[in-house]
């Protein structure tokens, strides 16, 4: 492989060389993906349990879930996945433009995706549609189900915790921005920003899963 | 070896270079202090404990202040003391040692874990000083969504330190995977090493899953989600399932590294090959593993449908044959070797008694029949002081006393640390072997007080508590004591005669950067039949 | 440094993106028909394939180490083996005592409290009429 192979300045004083240091960090980083898995996971946990004791709450709560909205955050999601992985793409390519030009567009698209999260909660908490103590809409689509506010607090304990990665793939993303522009990452050192894509195609990966289960079933 | 007298504790100098450290050695020492700081603090709980419990009525506590007492007596022994204390004191000082490795795969990760560990010891200090907790360390619903005690600074601390624990656990894996020295093969590696890598797999798997649990019952008090709490529409069995999913793990947490301890002081001052290497280091993999199977053994009697229960029951039998491997390969390591009585070894046997009486209870337990008997009795808190503090603790004194010399370069009073073996032997018996009895005649736990007839056997429990505590306060009180000036050891010391890499490649304390020239690795590690490495021991 | 041997061609990251586009619509579509039970179960399925397109090609797990690719099916085994087992108990209660099957109280509480609403969380009276909001008091 063709690459500097006198000491860079990226290269850290413990390892030997940078082959070590970026199989380290990428071991590291899907050893960091797998508590990330588990962590959501409890999550899937109490909704699977919860559906599958109380099915009518989860089929017909979710009539209140806008589905235009689930889908156009969707296809949101996806594209931001391809704009980052071009972005890596284009600084493996030595083009720092297109990589800046694509990690900016993955802000933007990161940026719509909570845009428009906050137009569903915002709705949500018009009407009521609460988490936990705090529900109150009686409205008629949920007349025949007992305990609407534990979908309501599955439904935002898992959309908030998703919603919380995306806001902190954004500071990352951001970050990505500042160092590529600066320099700081090139396409002999760029680590970080395929670490960064591999956290961002987690949420994506995460969302392709909360879709359907929340706004499709029923 | 290195002829300045550079060490990683003299240099660099000043509070900063502390604080601000990258240095692995330096972290683990400060794991090593806070660690023991929380284990006295622990202690003095437990021994106000023993003193109520001495005699029947509440002597000096009222039951709200016993419940505050045992739930923090619990909670900090086993969040600040011992799933840490191994890993992020010993694993931190000896890993990259016994690796040939400069330091951890991410040091700056690993200086974040221990920062981690501190704001999570200051949630819980301000919990005890705002009033403290009363769940008990297990926090069940629905009383810990009601209760008016501080349940959320502390199951915010318990949250942060999870991530602490999380973080170490994935620098161990990076490390042991790609910082090993060309021809350090997996099966080349001490022992301990295995066990630091079954932990930390166990670490980043289980850890997340009681982080998401706290956080779910922060938000059930908050906001009332109705998840757990009946009265909101939930389960408290599921509270039970997200808990104990972690914390059964979290006990191989525990005693994994304790295990690996074992395995290297045996073969040590036994001056003998391990015997079974391979079956340690795959019992160690497998009871990481079948751990995550058998968590609903401790919910026999909440309520879980009996087709679990039959499940659960049946795997926790398979639980202790790993270790059942374990302890014929130790005992079969010290058969016709030259076994010298030495403060690690006594320890190491210590655990061998100890823990096997744990493990085997523990099997007791396993069954339903019997444990819808014990359960919630002292039987159970005597099982799990015999596996935590008989093995853990008593691991963890062996592995100070053994690595001492090499992590500090001095050498404590080893018949003084001997007669506190001792005391810590027959102190731990004396308190919790009686336990066993009270469980068995219907004791309940968490209870400050009781009627008379359980007097006598409280009594001796009380009694024997605290020559236990004073043994292990004066065992290290001598390991400090060593550290006064003028008490140096020679650089090169080697007072056990041991061949992994951090015994024979470093000076006694180690350079800042472990290693003068990256080691070449001659030999296994513990090749007592190839090669001959005498004990040195100067001052 | 670049160690990545293998960039993934632009061909391939467009080619997966747009067929993670035309499931998601696939899996809109398939909801709309209703399929009983198969439904949640072809709606699984499709975002299990979408996963492992992001997986193996967007996470570049195809090409690396299979170590990492380890990694990642241990994390979805271990959450495996959490929701399985859970389920042995939830999905059994009542197995020999049929009165511990459901909870005592079905609903919470705090809804005897509840009004009924309209669609707009407007509080509904007895004549089934709403009253758009007027005050602040509404728990």
């Amino acid at each position: 492989m063709s690459h500097d192979n006198s000491s860079p300045s990226s290269l850290q004083h413990h390892f030997h060389d940078v082959k070590q240091q970026y199989e380290t960090a990428k071991l590291g980083m899907w050893a960091f993906i797998l508590t990330e898995v588990l962590t959501f996971g409890g999550l899937f946990v109490a909704y699977i349990v919860y559906r599958s004791w109380y099915p009518e709450m989860f089929i017909n709560a979710n009539l209140l879930l806008d589905v235009n909205k689930g889908l156009l955050n969707t296809v949101v999601l996806i594209t931001s996945s391809l704009t980052m992985a071009l972005a890596i793409w284009a600084i493996q390519k030595k083009n720092k433009n297109l990589s800046l030009v694509m990690l900016i567009l993955t802000f933007i698209l990161a940026f719509m995706f909570l845009g428009i999260k906050y137009l569903e909660y915002s709705h949500k908490f018009e009407v009521g549609q609460l988490p936990g103590e705090y529900y109150s809409y009686m409205g008629p689509e949920i007349a025949h189900i007992n305990n609407p506010h534990i979908f309501f607090s599955i439904y935002f304990m898992m959309t908030g915790l998703h919603g919380l990665h995306v806001a902190i793939g954004m500071g990352l993303i951001g970050w990505l921005i500042y160092a590529t522009a600066k320099g700081n990452l090139h396409s002999k050192y760029y680590t970080p920003m395929e670490m960064i894509g591999i956290f961002w195609h987690l949420v994506d990966l995460i969302w392709i899963y909360l879709f359907p289960l929340f706004y499709l079933i029923g | 070896m290195i002829e300045n007298q550079k060490n990683y504790l003299t240099y660099p100098k000043g509070i900063m270079s502390w604080l601000l450290t990258l240095d692995h050695k330096r972290i683990g020492l400060m794991y090593l202090f806070g660690g023991l700081a929380f284990f006295f603090l622990g202690g003095l709980l437990a021994l106000g404990m023993r003193l109520e419990l001495a005699a029947p009525g509440n002597d000096f506590m009222s039951n709200d202040t016993y419940n505050n007492v045992y739930t923090l007596h619990g909670a900090i022994m086993i969040f600040l003391f011992i799933i840490p204390a191994i890993p992020g004191a010993l694993g931190n000082i000896l890993l990259p040692l016994m690796l040939g490795a400069k330091d951890v795969a991410f040091p700056r990760l690993n200086l974040a874990s221990f920062y981690l560990y501190t704001l999570g010891a200051l949630f819980t200090l301000y919990t005890i000083v705002s009033g403290g907790v009363d769940t008990g360390w297990t926090f069940y619903t629905p009383y810990s969504t009601t209760s008016t005690s501080n349940v959320i600074p502390m199951t915010m601390g318990i949250f942060i330190i999870g991530f602490s624990s999380i973080l170490t656990g994935l620098n161990f894996i990076a490390t042991i995977h790609k910082m090993r020295i060309p021809g350090l093969t997996w099966y080349k590696l001490p022992l301990f090493v295995w066990a630091l890598y079954g932990t930390s797999l166990v670490q980043i798997t289980a850890t997340p899953v009681i982080a998401i649990t706290m956080v779910l019952l922060i938000l059930e008090r908050l906001l009332g989600i109705g998840i757990f709490d009946p009265a909101l529409g939930g389960d408290p069995v599921l509270y039970q399932h997200f808990f104990w999913f972690y914390s059964h793990p979290a006990v191989y947490i525990m005693i994994l590294p304790a295990f690996g301890i074992i395995s290297e002081i045996i073969p040590v001052h036994s001056r003998k090959k391990i015997w079974g290497y391979k079956f340690i280091a795959f019992s160690t993999l497998s009871i990481a593993f079948i751990g995550f199977l058998v968590w609903g053994h401790h919910m026999f009697t909440s309520g879980q449908s009996v087709f679990s229960q039959i499940v659960f029951s049946f795997i926790t039998y398979f639980v202790g044959i790993p270790t059942g491997v374990k302890i014929f390969s130790w005992i079969l390591t010290m058969y016709r070797g030259q076994v010298s009585f030495t403060p690690p070894m006594l320890y190491a046997l210590s655990f061998l008694f100890l823990f096997t009486i744990g493990g085997l209870t523990g099997i007791f337990l396993g069954a339903v029949a019997l444990d819808i008997h014990l359960h919630d009795t002292y039987f159970v808190v005597a099982h799990f002081h015999y596996v935590m503090q008989g093995g853990t603790i008593v691991a963890f004194l062996g592995g100070l006393h053994h690595w001492w010399p090499k992590s500090m370069g001095t050498m404590y009073n080893q018949t003084v640390a001997n007669i506190c073996c001792l005391g810590v032997f027959l102190g731990f018996n004396g308190t919790f072997f009686p336990q066993f009895l009270l469980g068995l005649r219907g004791m309940p736990r968490r209870y400050a007080t009781y009627d008379p007839q359980y007097a006598d056997l409280h009594s001796y429990s009380s009694f024997w508590s605290a020559i236990l505590g004073l043994s292990i306060f004066i065992a290290i009180m001598n390991l400090l004591w060593s550290l006064r000036k003028n008490n140096k050891l020679d650089p090169g010391t080697n007072p056990w005669g041991a061949m992994t890499l951090e015994w024979t490649h470093t000076t006694s304390p180690p350079h800042p950067h472990n290693f003068e020239e990256e080691p070449v690795l001659e030999h296994g590690p513990y090749d007592y039949d190839k090669v001959i490495v005498e004990p040195t021991f100067k001052k | 440094m670049a160690h990545q041997h293998h960039i993934t061609p632009l061909s391939t990251y467009l080619t997966i993106a747009a067929t993670l586009l035309f499931l998601s619509g696939v899996t809109v579509w398939v909801s709309y028909i209703d399929l009983g039970a198969m439904n949640i179960v072809i709606a699984m399925l499709i975002a299990t394939t979408k996963a492992t397109l992001v997986a193996l090609f967007f996470m570049h797990l195809l090409w690396d180490d299979k170590k990492l690719l380890t990694i990642f099916v241990m994390s979805l085994m271990f959450l495996g083996i959490f929701i399985t087992i859970t389920l042995l108990d939830t999905e059994f209660r009542g197995g020999v005592n049929p009165e511990v099957k459901n909870p005592i109280n079905k609903r919470a509480a705090f809804y005897d409290s509840l009004p009924l609403t309209d669609t707009h969380g407007n509080p509904v009276d007895e004549h089934g009429s709403s009253h758009p909001e007027e005050d602040e008091d509404h728990h």
